[in-house]
């Protein structure tokens, strides 16, 4: 029990320094708390345009177009909070980085996934929830208990989902030793996989998504349950995202024993 | 003496614009994972742009006078166009200020951003090669073969690309002024490349939006980096059409250049006077 709290303790200052650091350059959050949400809302803006010149695209409409891809940002928005330096573990290990974890008494897998916090990822919460809260409007969603409870349990297990697959990527850089970040087109792919309908996509890749790289439990079918009404309230997302987070944990302890630090 | 003098430094001249331009093809294709992320990054984009109109499409023919299949070819060449299209000059500026070796560029006997031009080509050069080239033919094996509409509009298309790449470099090169007074340009230039794309019908062509926006949009220069072309390229628009808007499109490029000029002379005073 003291074991636990002594880790959310060490969790809680982490996030409190991240928040400090973060005020500290005050200016470079605000840049990002500018660029982020133009960029998604102009985005969602023009889709919007053209799929109300449409109608629809595979039978979803634009409300409940909004009501998905708010839903995707908001999970991509607390992945970049929580997990994001799976995206930049090449340099953790090229620079020499685990070796200030492995020298402190507490595991090196709980630090790397659970004491890094970047305060930016935010910013991205806020075009999240706007569009969202658009998308609830349009297709009139019901803000009952269980709804409500659902949808947290979803953003909490799509965020799992994404943060365990970044960092099975970033782990990656173990074995191939390499900076070689992944950054630019893992958001290319998970932005237009999980904020448009998987299924305007080929039926082999629906597939591949579903079953090989589960990333159509980040949005599109929580969604799909959300908007229909039925479904397991969000729990089968929660599941494979502790499932994949579990996954993620032990291919990096794998990988952390190949680990030899840097040159210098 | 004077004219041979002349003659010469003309021809030095002209052989550091030629290395300049030959250092950054060399070095473009010594970072092979970049170009190789490169044409994931773009083919990502292109795969999902085109299964977008697919979907959206299933059940129309032609809609505001487009057909799925110009909307194909439409998406394929502006994914090549954006490899054409991606700026670096913002990024070799923000460094050079950062790290202080915008001194030494400027005690070189040549413009300052003449150099930025040059280095800008070069890496265009290997990565139409390296990524351009890729791309369309990802494009023609798995989505279709884009074909221009006829030998006339390819002609137009192909001056008018040119015309769009002047106004989005000029474009870049104001934006990259901005490195001289702010210290974090970072967020401004993610702002940029996307929202720019968007506005400038990269993504979804501007026809398709309400009235209004479509007016609004007309009215600034960003439709010309790639809808203008796109237009050409699938044949929307006659051939005097495409002359009137060429001839937008070049009065654009002359406006850039001359608020660039102004604009530039009165930071690179400031400097100056920093420097001193």
């Amino acid at each position: 029990m003291d074991r636990i709290r002594y880790y959310v303790d060490v969790t809680a200052f982490q996030m409190k320094l991240a928040v400090m650091t973060m005020l500290e350059y005050p200016a470079n959050f605000i840049g990002w708390l500018l660029s982020n949400p133009i960029q998604f809302l102009v985005g969602f803006g023009t889709l919007k345009f053209v799929v109300q010149e449409f109608g629809s695209i595979n039978g979803w409409d634009y409300g409940q177009l909004a009501f998905l891809y708010g839903l995707a940002v908001m999970s991509h928005a607390l992945s970049m909070l929580f997990f994001v330096q799976g995206w930049f573990m090449g340099y953790y290990v090229i620079e020499g980085e685990f070796d200030r974890f492995l020298l402190r008494p507490l595991s090196v897998l709980y630090q790397f996934f659970f004491t890094q916090f970047n305060i930016n990822g935010l910013t991205d919460l806020i075009p999240g929830m706007i569009v969202f809260a658009y998308g609830c409007k349009a297709v009139d969603f019901s803000w009952n208990i269980r709804n409500v409870v659902s949808l947290l349990v979803i953003l909490a297990g799509a965020t799992l989902i994404r943060g365990g697959i970044y960092i099975m990527m970033g782990t990656l850089s173990f074995w191939t030793k390499s900076t070689n970040d992944f950054a630019g087109f893992t958001q290319e792919f998970f932005d237009k996989t999980t904020m448009y309908p998987l299924s305007m996509y080929p039926r082999a890749m629906q597939l591949l998504l579903t079953y090989l790289i589960p990333i159509g439990f980040i949005s599109f079918y929580p969604a799909g349950e959300l908007l229909s009404g039925m479904g397991s309230g969000g729990l089968l997302t929660m599941g494979i995202g502790v499932g994949m987070i579990l996954l993620a944990g032990l291919f990096f302890k794998r990988g952390l024993r190949g680990y030899e630090s840097a040159g210098h | 003496m004077n004219g041979i003098g002349t003659a010469a430094k003309r021809a030095g001249l002209k052989t550091a614009y030629g290395f300049i331009y030959k250092l950054r093809i060399e070095k473009a294709l010594a970072y092979r994972y970049d170009v190789f992320s490169g044409i994931i990054m773009q083919c990502i984009v292109m795969f999902a742009n085109a299964f977008f109109w697919r979907a959206i499409y299933s059940g129309y023919e032609t809609v505001r006078g487009a057909a799925v299949s110009d909307m194909l070819t439409y998406t394929i060449i502006s994914s090549v166009m954006a490899v054409f299209l991606a700026t670096g000059v913002e990024q070799r500026v923000m460094k050079s200020v950062e790290q202080g070796t915008v001194a030494t560029d400027l005690l070189k006997p040549i413009p300052l951003f003449a150099i930025y031009f040059f280095e800008e080509l070069g890496t265009i050069t290997a990565s139409a090669l390296l990524c351009g080239l890729p791309i369309l033919v990802v494009g023609s094996i798995f989505i279709v073969v884009p074909l221009p509409a006829d030998a006339m509009h390819a002609l137009l298309f192909a001056c008018s690309f040119l015309l769009s790449f002047l106004i989005n470099w000029l474009f870049a090169a104001l934006f990259s002024l901005l490195a001289f007074v702010t210290i974090n340009m970072s967020p401004l230039l993610q702002i940029k490349k996307h929202v720019l794309r968007l506005l400038s019908g990269g993504i979804i062509p501007i026809w398709f939006f309400p009235q209004w926006a479509q007016n609004l949009l007309r009215a600034l220069p960003f439709v010309y980096i790639y809808q203008l072309p796109l237009e050409l390229y699938i044949g929307r628009l006659s051939v005097p059409d495409a002359l009137r808007q060429m001839g937008l499109q070049l009065f654009w490029v002359l406006i850039l250049l001359i608020v660039f000029f102004y604009v530039q002379k009165r930071t690179m005073e400031k400097i100056l006077v920093q420097g001193g």
